[in-house]
């Protein structure tokens, strides 16, 4: 092991890198840009979802009650229609659910006839659909609690009497407000995502730079000249690491500071962590690539590995959930990474 | 704990043997690619400051052979020996000379940064290092380019400056795959008279080449032919025991001695 080989190489590797413009570009602005985007679009779909509700007729104290029992505004829109409109309104896409209750729907509940509450879904997006069928059952399994309660006390004060004045009062309990392991109320979408990204640049990008500059090394021949010479094939694997490190530690620093201070993503715990995350998976990286560049023959093959890196990572995050059986899987797909040419 | 002999545990130098002593022994060398027998049962001697030229049609073998004496790919069978190591050795790695057939460079970095290069890998470096560059530089008549980058090159230029990378360290044996591809005849002879310059002080020289006019530049020459070493000798003894007046006569009559012993 010649370190003043391993410098020379990695330094090669420094100054091919800063002579080539476009590829500094992809580096350093894409991935800043990439953010960006995804702040922007993450943050603005509005969380507060529509809800429909067709009001039993000619019952005010039920309605009061239903209004009563509803999320605040901040949490729901709630939108009252006629049941004609049902159809429509969930087309246009105005609202997220529909809850429809029955015309006779007080009469019906304190004659014990049982009456059916329909619910519609709009269900394009699953995730809002069971959000708000979450929402429908538990808003309506309160009514129903509510409704009984109403019912006892109507039994007791016995029949012909006028319903007894409602309800709708504050919880006999309260629940206090979450306290969060990790993160809190203002942690959005984005903050879980952003480590995300910081670990699949520095890994893609390294990756596709790698294994484009060894294709080069090979059809241009000048990897012959370097095996020729007194260079063994560690000081050439460690030479690649050293050089592609210094711009992945500086891309991922980059991408860093951007999502903490200009996109303001929340953090807790120790940042070298995450460097040293970084440079575990940059050095993977770098031998993933000059693997696969052992088996393409031009720069459009490499692409080609695109899609199987990519599933590689995201199989490797899926596996790691599933039962033992499949870790065996994981662990293969960590050894097909490991392997240096 | 017995106590170790003085100065065993240094590595030995390599010694460049005097003039005429073998630098490369070849013993039975054989290569087999699949069903192609690229170098079959070959042995040679290549002495210390001579050109030997390894003379043959495209897919001959030569750079066959020549990866095999700079240690890229190993022998099927047989062996290698050059200056006493057997191939493929770092240490022999260190004082060789490679030059590619085709011109292997950076071509994103100007010919300087190449050269620069080249001589951290084989540790050349310092003072030292920036007036060989220059030197080497004027010597294939590149210094007014030095840095511009390899990619503007035409591809003479860059065959010599390939050329120059492959010298810059000093090697004591240089392993040149047809050097003159697509040289003009001027620097072709420029080229010829720097190796014979490059004998004299003591450099042993392989050189593949298909232009037979050349062979007469070389001290001995090595004919070769589908894998086959045809025969080896200097140019003159070649012309004198074929009896044919130039070398492309020559070559054609080993070439048909083959054919018969088949």
């Amino acid at each position: 092991m010649n370190f003043a080989r391993i410098t020379a190489l990695a330094g090669r590797i420094i100054r091919q890198l800063f002579r080539d413009r476009r590829t500094l570009v992809l580096i350093f602005i894409v991935p800043v840009v990439i953010m960006t985007l995804l702040y922007l679009v993450l943050t603005n779909t509005s969380s507060v979802r529509t809800l429909a509700i067709i009001p039993p007729s000619g019952s005010d104290r039920i309605n009061i009650l239903i209004t009563d029992l509803l999320p605040g505004k901040d949490k729901l829109n709630v939108i009252y229609i006629n049941a004609n409109q049902v159809n429509d309104t969930l087309k246009n896409g105005n609202v997220d659910a529909a809850v429809i209750f029955p015309p006779d729907f007080a009469q019906e509940v304190f004659t014990g006839q049982n009456p059916s509450v329909q619910v519609v879904l709009e269900g394009s997006d699953p995730n809002v659909a069971n959000a708000m069928h979450d929402l429908i059952v538990s808003f309506t399994h309160q009514l129903g609690v509510a409704l009984s309660a109403l019912k006892a006390q109507q039994a007791q004060a016995g029949q012909g009497q006028a319903l007894p004045p409602v309800l709708g009062g504050p919880l006999p309990f309260t629940v206090s407000d979450p306290q969060y392991l990790h993160g809190g109320v203002q942690y959005t979408f984005n903050d879980s995502i952003a480590p995300v990204f910081i670990a699949i640049f520095s890994f893609f990008f390294v990756f596709l730079l790698t294994s484009i500059a060894f294709l080069r090394e090979r059809s241009q021949g000048t990897i012959e000249r370097v095996m020729a010479s007194p260079m063994t094939r560690s000081e050439l694997v460690i030479g690649y690491i050293l050089g592609f490190l210094l711009f992945a530690l500086v891309q991922s620093l980059m991408i860093l500071l951007f999502v903490i201070y200009a996109l303001r993503v929340h953090y807790s715990g120790n940042l070298s962590l995450v460097f040293l995350v970084t440079v575990l998976l940059t050095i993977g990286s770098i031998n993933l690539g000059i693997l696969l560049s052992a088996f393409a023959q031009n720069e459009f093959q490499i692409v080609q590995f695109i899609p199987l890196v990519f599933t590689d990572l995201f199989v490797r995050r899926l596996l790691a959930d599933r039962p033992a059986t499949c870790h065996i899987a994981t662990h293969l797909l960590h050894f097909a990474s490991d392997i240096r040419k | 704990m017995t106590e170790a002999i003085p100065g065993a545990h240094k590595q030995k130098e390599l010694q460049r043997p005097a003039n005429g002593k073998p630098m490369v022994v070849v013993n039975q060398l054989v290569k087999q690619f699949g069903k192609l027998r690229a170098v079959d049962n070959l042995t040679m001697n290549i002495y210390a400051g001579e050109t030997f030229g390894l003379i043959g049609p495209n897919g001959s073998g030569k750079t066959t052979l020549i990866r095999m004496l700079v240690g890229l790919i190993l022998p099927t069978s047989g062996a290698i020996y050059i200056m006493n190591e057997r191939m493929p050795s770092h240490k022999v790695a260190a004082q060789m000379g490679y030059m590619t057939q085709l011109s292997a460079l950076y071509l994103d970095l100007t010919a300087m940064e190449n050269m620069q290069f080249f001589c951290n890998v084989y540790g050349l470096r310092g003072k030292e290092q920036k007036q060989r560059i220059i030197e080497m530089l004027e010597r294939v008549d590149l210094a007014d380019r030095a840095n511009d980058v390899v990619g503007k090159f035409s591809g003479g230029m860059r065959q010599r400056l390939s050329l120059a990378c492959a010298l810059v360290h000093h090697p004591s044996i240089a392993l040149l795959d047809e050097p003159t591809v697509g040289v003009d005849p001027e620097l072709r002879r420029a080229f010829w008279d720097y190796f014979a310059q490059l004998n004299k002080e003591g450099v042993t020289i392989i050189v593949s080449t298909h232009h037979l006019d050349e062979a007469s530049r070389c001290a001995r020459l090595g004919l070769m032919r589908n894998g086959v070493l045809l025969a080896q000798d200097s140019p003159q003894e070649v012309l004198r025991k074929s009896g044919q007046g130039n070398m492309e006569e020559a070559f054609l009559f080993y070439a048909s001695c083959q054919e018969v012993q088949k």
